[in-house]
């Protein structure tokens, strides 16, 4: 067996370099030493207030305990005291050395500035729907991924993992859905530059978030608007003093089986025995397992593969950064290392990131802007799921093959299934997992310039742009130890592919106080371009495999592809905001876009937005209302598009058909086919969504509630508009078919500081519901998500006009058939114990046709994140709560844990028996039985008799309510307690902190994750699990040390 | 100075701006694909054209889905394990569609040979590609019009996907079809392709149009007249003497005798394109996804050596599949090595013409066409039985003789089709243009009969896309 090489050995000789660049930037002239003390109006320390010499860049920022310490020019005169949330102070120097201050909130905490697309605005002049996340609550969290950061701490943003797997992805939807071909990925900015990756990104290095929901914020992004918008900003300088950010974290994860149970050999050898020797009509069976057997397992306990396939994962997570600013120059670099080592065996992921951004002066009207990173994603595993054949899955394997047979046979080879009992296909799971190979990297490199000039005061321009270049090689091997490896003697594949993204964006920006008169207006011209190029290399039949993939010529049949593809976006944008005395607001948008990838006679659309606020908190009648701080109600209409469609799309295409040996023999002939028709007049989606909002603030802010509603119709669905067969197509993209959204959110943030305890608390609720309203000349649209090698080869995920986004559909099981209800089960031909289906129209017969029906729904009625830190003196404590209500999750993976044949969930135990009968597993009759029932049966009933008249699709006799469960759940996501150690003379700041995420979990799923969703490609086919890459919990240990 | 200050300040950035907006290019939208063409720039070659009647061939004999996954079709036959004539109303929709899948395609191909696109070629090389493609055509109307009764006639390209709508023609319309189709094809296909032994040579042409010509002549058009044209057309496959039987029973299915003497044309596999996964077949070692009926096997098809040959009555170990508590898989098609079935692959060919075949459509048209059996005819179906009792007596299935009436050895044809043809998609074509599935299915199946059995529905999607597109009576709308 190979060790999996150990990516954690090249981390410490990274930090090192990382010391050695840092120590050698050189000391700073000393003059005069002052400290001090920043508290709020209760004496709280305030620590990350900003302290700074007035007039010049010369600061600090407190530490965790509030203090400051700074050095000033002698002949410095003010220190100015700033802080999110809370009004300026200003305090003359003096003589004096040590400052005690005390910082006042501000009324309303609105002089925030908040981040819109193409630029930023004061909090207090902004109408649309803007969740901001909280870095701050962020920031002590151990979390090394964006996307999950999102999770539970914005309201309206819902977010599922595809699985498990170190690396692996998440899907993020932002008012739940609007799209079904055309895709719901919410469109992602990173400091300007759209289309970034949440996945690349290094949580430190950001400085906000905020997520853009309503149609007045989200019209800007147009066509690519219609999903929401994640606006990213990372972070800058802060201080004349450089910042060295150094933090470490070690973890551990475990498998979470959630509410998977499994039996011990013991019990499943004598399931077998109970199986085989239920075949007695007419056969003579004997027993697969002996009583010495089945005591020898009673007392050794067989093979428990969940232990053979997982171990204990390892992460750890190094970064470092400088920060601070000069005259002319603000800066901040990091770099940082993040290394898991998955659960399943030869699983992992390393992400190396590294980040310069820059400001420089050039002259005293231009400012030149750099971002640059570059990362380095490299994730290997086992495949699992849909990804591969269902034999060859160790996920499946771990819950299903034999514990009577062990990892190794007597040759020490891995052990093949028993050809007498179980399933006789299944792959080795040890096997499966260590012997293939499948390595991914990524790497990508950002660079964004701007030059921004200041033309007049209050009218700047932007120029500039920025560059995105990805790399993504996938490598992948099968030898013939491995289930598909062996079927075609080695399977060998490369991928390469090779992204660049380009933006220009030139913005002019105009922004002007007038006494109470407020303006903003900007004008943006825009140019998207980007091309991709991919070769693949699939290759099989391998003359040698220990060269596997790094060998692949060494294959008798190989196969390349490649191509190629292009995508252009022009687009011009124009917004107006408009406020006086911060009561009234207005503000309208407008953007024009062409995109390539729409038909030839659509190739521009265009987007306009309104809305309007206005702060009742601000007017002299509730002026009598001290304890509101602010009361505001916006309203918001517009629309944003969706242009995610594939590029030549609209084109008739000449499409590869295979090969096929049409000459005979050993050769082959390739394939070429008419695959597509043109459509020329295709066109964007269009959402048009209207929201009301309103904002209050009370108690001098402590209390912040922000309640929206949203009301979203998308038109013109990009879909696949089906075609009657005999035009030899079964379906051509159009637009097509309409769907609407709508939805609460509620956000509640609250302060409360109770002697030296301060308490910070964010709940959030999303309640929203999806309804398919017009799918032109389809009566629905079905999904098969259940994979192969389960009975659900059927469709079962529908949309259907008029009914919920997401239903399920299969037949009804309703248990099974109880003594005394025999008539009534022979009508179907079954008898007491046998499975009972809902016979909807009551004809007598179970059939497609009249009895296929809705048995759940994959979408929550709701979800919910309930935010808390603690802070007692240096200590902090953080949770979060998480989760849905009301949404289902067919459980494609139960179907085999609990068939007859093989499968050893403790459930299958629970199983019918005149002395049972309260149960829906149905009994084991034997055949003998079975027959003479029948015999005896239609002799008695000849009116009625034992002839099945249950007719399931051939390939979906498992789309039954049976595996459809309640996913709803609760989850303690994340704590945190961190410790914050006193601050010495050269370290302003040290904490100390441990975390555990996936920590409790209160749900009904019976399996692994109520979180998952396998298959996500389409959101058609949202809410199965199919053995994909389970959960995990963790537990961090981490130190923070700020110089 | 503030004023000049701000005039340089402009030309600066006006300059910087058009530097940004001349790469003009930029602004076309209009879309150039680089790594595929239109149907417009394809079909100009020969080897253009070839990749249609591969690609069609791949798509008909998919893994799965296609021809090479028989329970998705032919499940309904007295011959199956499970088939209980519960036709459900998308049964075949998978099939329907690649046949106008392949139509489309070979018809833009016909199409571009005809306007001249291949006027480069010499004529013999058009006329090879035209063989071809019409004889596939053919091929894939005979499999609609024997399935699904008439089906629309599309001959030339969609023009416009949108709105096409085409109306049903009837069943002797599309036999019009498949007949010109083929008389063409005879006339344009070589005798022989040498070394490309897949392909189909004139007398596979011969034998599929003996075999339209038997299938007419029977229901539903019962154009009796059609015997003697199959009969003609049989024989003279059968007097051209380039295809025979192969001698001994248990050679008929073997990697060997993939491409003759006996195959006369067939779904093609080899390692680059498999045929699905083998364990479907085997009930004893497999899956047993598509096995036989137990009562067939026991008590319809005759002792001999032939039945264990075709049918998996043992394990590879000698056991009898009653005696491991299985069924009985389809040994036909387990003819690839052992290695492979364990490895789950196999790269059998199934036949869809052969000689076999050919002798019985001879005996079967020769017969009808006279009244009663002829020596020729009987000689002919004698040839198959012999072979199947491995050139022993056998009185449990002797050797026929002239000494039987019309229908009695018309019936003893077709049953001998049944034994011989098993699981070649054959049987379940019998039993409709035999009208005979009330006569030889199980009895507590009859349940579930009734003349609509027949013809399989019109998928749900024709019928509720296109208003022109009439259901096949008894399966609503």
């Amino acid at each position: 067996m190979k060790e999996k090489k150990n990516g954690m050995k090249r981390v410490p000789g990274l930090i090192l370099c990382l010391f050695l660049m840092i120590f050698t930037t050189g000391a700073w002239a000393q003059q005069r030493a002052i400290t001090g003390i920043v508290t709020d109006a209760n004496g709280q320390p305030m620590p990350g207030v900003s302290v700074v010499v007035k007039g010049t860049t010369t600061g600090t920022v407190t530490n965790a305990q509030g203090n400051f310490s700074l050095t000033v020019p002698t002949n410095a005169q003010t220190l100015q005291f700033s802080f999110v949330g809370m009004r300026m102070q200003e305090v003359p120097i003096g003589e004096q050395t040590t400052f005690k201050v005390e910082l006042e909130e501000e009324s309303i905490g609105l002089q925030e500035v908040v981040a819109i697309g193409y630029g930023s605005v004061k909090k207090s002049v902004l109408t649309g729907a803007i969740s901001s996340v909280q870095m701050e609550t962020l920031q002590p969290v151990a979390t090394q991924r964006v996307d999950q950061m999102l999770q539970g701490r914005a309201a309206g943003v819902l977010v599922l993992n595809t699985d498990g797997s170190p690396g692996g992805n998440t899907t993020i939807r932002i008012r739940g859905m609007n799209s079904i071909q055309g895709g719901n990925n919410a469109l992602i900015v990173v400091d300007g530059f759209q289309g970034g990756d949440l996945s690349a990104l290094n949580p430190r290095d950001i400085a906000s978030i905020e997520i853009l929901k309503d149609a007045s914020a989200t019209a800007i992004y147009g066509a690519q608007g219609a999903n929401g918008v994640v606006l990213i900003e990372t972070k800058r300088g802060r201080t004349d003093k450089p910042v060295i950010n150094i933090s470490s974290e070690y973890g551990v994860s475990n498998i979470l089986m959630g509410g998977i149970e499994l039996m011990n050999a013991a019990d499943y050898a004598r399931e077998q025995n109970r199986y085989e020797m239920a075949n007695n009509f007419e056969n003579n069976p004997i027993p697969i397992f002996t009583e010495a057997e089945i005591s020898e397992f009673e007392r050794t306990g067989g093979t428990n593969w969940v232990d053979e396939v997982y171990r204990t994962g390892k992460t750890q997570t190094h970064q470092i950064s400088l920060s601070g600013r000069t005259d002319r120059l603000n800066y901040f670099t990091s770099g940082s290392v993040y290394d898991q080592e998955g659960i399943m065996l030869n699983s992992g992921y390393t992400r190396y990131s590294l980040r310069a951004n820059l400001i420089a002066d050039v002259t005293e009207w231009v400012k030149f802007n750099l971002n640059w990173d570059v990362t380095q994603q490299d994730r290997s595993g086992p495949q699992f799921g849909a990804q591969l054949d269902w034999p060859g899955n160790p996920v499946l394997g771990a819950l299903q093959f034999a514990p009577t047979l062990p990892v190794y046979d007597e040759n020490g080879e891995y052990t093949r299934p028993s050809q007498r009992y179980g399933e006789p296909i299944l792959w080795n799971p040890v096997a499966s997992a260590l012997e293939s190979l499948n390595e991914n990297e990524r790497t990508t490199n950002n660079v964004n310039i701007y030059l921004d000039f200041t033309i007049l005061d209050g009218l700047t321009l932007r120029l500039g742009g920025g560059a995105r270049f990805s790399d993504y090689n996938v490598r992948r091997f099968l030898n013939n130890k491995t289930h598909l490896g062996l079927q075609d003697n080695g399977q060998g594949y490369s991928f390469y592919s090779k992204g660049k993204n380009y933006q220009s964006s030139n913005v002019l920006n105009y922004t002007k106080d007038i006494g109470e008169h407020h303006i903003n207006a900007i004008l943006v011209g825009e140019i998207k371009y980007d091309n991709s190029y991919y070769f693949e290399v699939n290759n099989r039949d391998f003359t040698v495999h220990e060269t596997s993939v790094y060998n692949l010529g060494g294959a008798n049949i190989q196969r390349t592809g490649s191509g190629y593809s292009e995508r252009k976006i022009n687009s011009a944008v124009t917004r107006v905001n408009y406020g006086y005395a911060d009561k009234y607001i207005l503000a309208a948008s407008y953007r024009a876009d062409g995109s390539s990838v729409f038909g030839a006679n659509n190739k521009w659309a265009y987007f306009p937005s309104v809305s309007a606020g206005w702060r009742l908190s601000n007017e002299p009648f509730m002026s009598d209302y001290g304890f509101i701080s602010n009361l505001m109600i916006r309203a918001s209409w517009g629309k944003t598009g969706n242009q995610a469609i594939g590029t030549y799309q609209t084109l008739a295409r000449i499409g590869g058909n295979g090969e096929y040996p049409w000459d005979g023999g050993s050769g082959t002939n390739l394939g070429f086919q008419i695959s597509s028709a043109s459509n020329p007049n295709l066109k964007w989606e269009t959402t048009t969504q209207t929201n009301i909002g309103l904002d209050l603030a009370l108690f001098r802010s402590r209390l912040r509630i922000t309640t929206e509603y949203y009301d979203k119709v998308t038109d013109d669905l990009l879909m696949s508009r089906e075609l009657p067969r005999t035009t030899g197509l079964s379906s051509i993209i159009d637009n097509v078919g309409s769907m609407g959204n709508k939805g609460w959110e509620f956000t509640v943030d609250g302060d409360i500081n109770i002697r030296n305890l301060s308490w910070t608390t964010g709940i959030s609720l999303t309640a929203s519901e999806t309804t398919v309203l017009d799918l032109g000349a389809d009566e629905y649209l079905a999904y098969t998500a259940g994979g192969s090698g389960h009975s659900v080869n059927i469709p079962f995920m529908f949309l259907t006009p008029g009914e919920p986004f997401g239903q399920i559909m299969g037949f009804g099981y309703e248990g099974t058939w109880n003594l005394g209800e025999e008539a009534e089960a022979a009508r179907y031909g079954q008898m007491p114990g046998d499975p009972r289906y809902t016979d909807v129209n009551n004809d007598g017969r179970i059939d497609y046709d009249n009895d296929f029906m809705v048995i759940g729904n994959a979408l929550p009625d709701f979800i919910f994140g309930i935010n808390n830190q603690f802070k007692l003196h240096n200590w902090e404590l953080t949770f979060l709560w998480q989760g849905t209500y009301g949404n289902d999750l067919f459980n494609v993976a139960r179907i085999r844990r609990e068939s007859t044949r093989e499968g050893y969930s403790v459930a299958k135990l629970n199983r019918w028996t005149p002395e049972n009968q309260n149960t829906d597993v149905p009994a084991l009759h034997t055949a003998q039985y079975r027959h003479d029932y029948r015999e005896a049966w239609d002799a008695a009933h000849p009116d009625n008799p034992l002839v099945s008249t249950i007719t399931f699709p051939a390939a979906g006799s498992q789309a039954l309510s049976r595996w459809v469960e309640d996913a709803s759940y609760i989850r303690l996501k994340n704590l945190t307690l961190a410790y914050n150690v006193p601050v010495t003379r050269y370290v302003s700041n040290l904490r100390i902190f441990a975390s555990g995420t996936n920590l409790l979990t209160f749900t009904k799923y019976s399996g692994f994750d109520p979180e998952v969703s396998s298959y996500t490609d389409t959101d058609g086919r949202l809410g199965t699990d199919y053995n994909n890459y389970p959960p995990s919990r963790f537990f961090n240990f981490g130190v923070d040390v700020t110089f | 100075m503030r004023k000049r200050n701000i005039f340089l300040k402009l030309i600066f950035i006006l300059s910087m701006g058009l530097v940004m907006v001349t790469s003009c290019d930029l602004v076309e939208l209009e879309e150039d694909p680089k790594s595929f063409i239109s149907p417009e720039g394809f079909f100009n070659t020969p080897a253009q054209i070839e990749s249609i009647l591969a690609g069609t061939m791949r798509r008909s004999y998919n893994n799965w889905g296609g021809y090479s996954y028989q329970p998705g079709f032919h499940r309904h036959s007295d011959q199956n394990n499970g088939g209980n004539l519960v036709i459900t109303q998308n049964y075949g929709a998978g099939i329907w569609a690649l046949h106008w899948n392949n139509i489309k395609d070979i018809n833009h191909a016909i199409k571009a040979i005809n306007n001249g696109n291949l006027a480069n070629s010499p004529a013999n090389i058009q006329d090879e590609l035209m063989g071809q493609l019409k004889f596939l055509r053919a091929w894939n109307y005979f499999q609609l019009v024997r399935h699904w009764g008439g089906v629309p006639i599309i001959t030339e390209e969609t023009e416009d996907y949108f709105s096409y709508l085409p109306s049903r023609a009837s069943v002797a319309e599309v036999y019009d079809l498949i007949e010109s189709d083929l008389l063409e094809a005879i006339q344009k296909l070589p005798v022989d392709w040498g070394a490309l032994e897949g392909r189909p040579a004139r007398d596979a042409a011969k034998g599929m149009l003996a075999k339209v010509y038997v299938t007419m002549a029977t229901a539903p058009l019962n154009e009796t007249s059609n015997y003697v044209k199959a009969a003609a057309m049989a024989k003279e496959v059968i007097d051209a003497g380039k295809y025979r039987l192969v001698e001994n029973i248990e050679d008929v299915f073997s990697m060997e005798t993939e491409y003759g003497p006996e195959m006369m044309w067939s779904f093609n596999a080899n390692d680059q394109h498999r045929s699905t996964d083998p364990r479907v077949w085997s009930a004893v070692h497999g899956w047993g996804d598509y096995s036989a009926d137990r009562f067939w096997v026991d008590s319809v098809y005759p002792e001999q050596p032939r039945k264990y040959e075709y049918l998996e009555i043992y394990s590879r170990d000698g056991v009898h599949h009653d005696s491991l508590g299985r069924g009985i898989g389809i040994n036909k098609y387990l003819y690839d090595t052992w290695e492979n079935f364990a490895r789950g692959v196999t790269t059998v060919n199934m036949p869809i013409i052969r000689y076999a075949d050919v002798l019985l459509i001879f005996a079967e048209a020769d017969n009808m066409a006279n009244g009663s059996p002829t020596q020729a005819a009987v000689d002919a179906i004698n040839l198959v039985i012999d072979r199947a009792n491995g050139y022993e007596p056998n009185p449990e299935y002797p050797l026929l003789t002239t000494n039987m009436s019309r229908d009695e050895f018309d019936m003893a044809v077709i049953n001998e089709r049944s034994y011989e043809l098993c699981f070649e998609y054959d049987r379940w074509t019998d039993m409709l243009r035999k009208r005979i599935i009330p006569d030889v299915v199980r009895d507590f199946y009859l349940v579930n009969f009734s003349e609509a059995d027949y013809l399989y529905p019109i998928p749900e999607s024709d019928v509720r896309l296109n208003p022109n597109m009439e259901q096949n009576p008894g399966y609503g709308n």
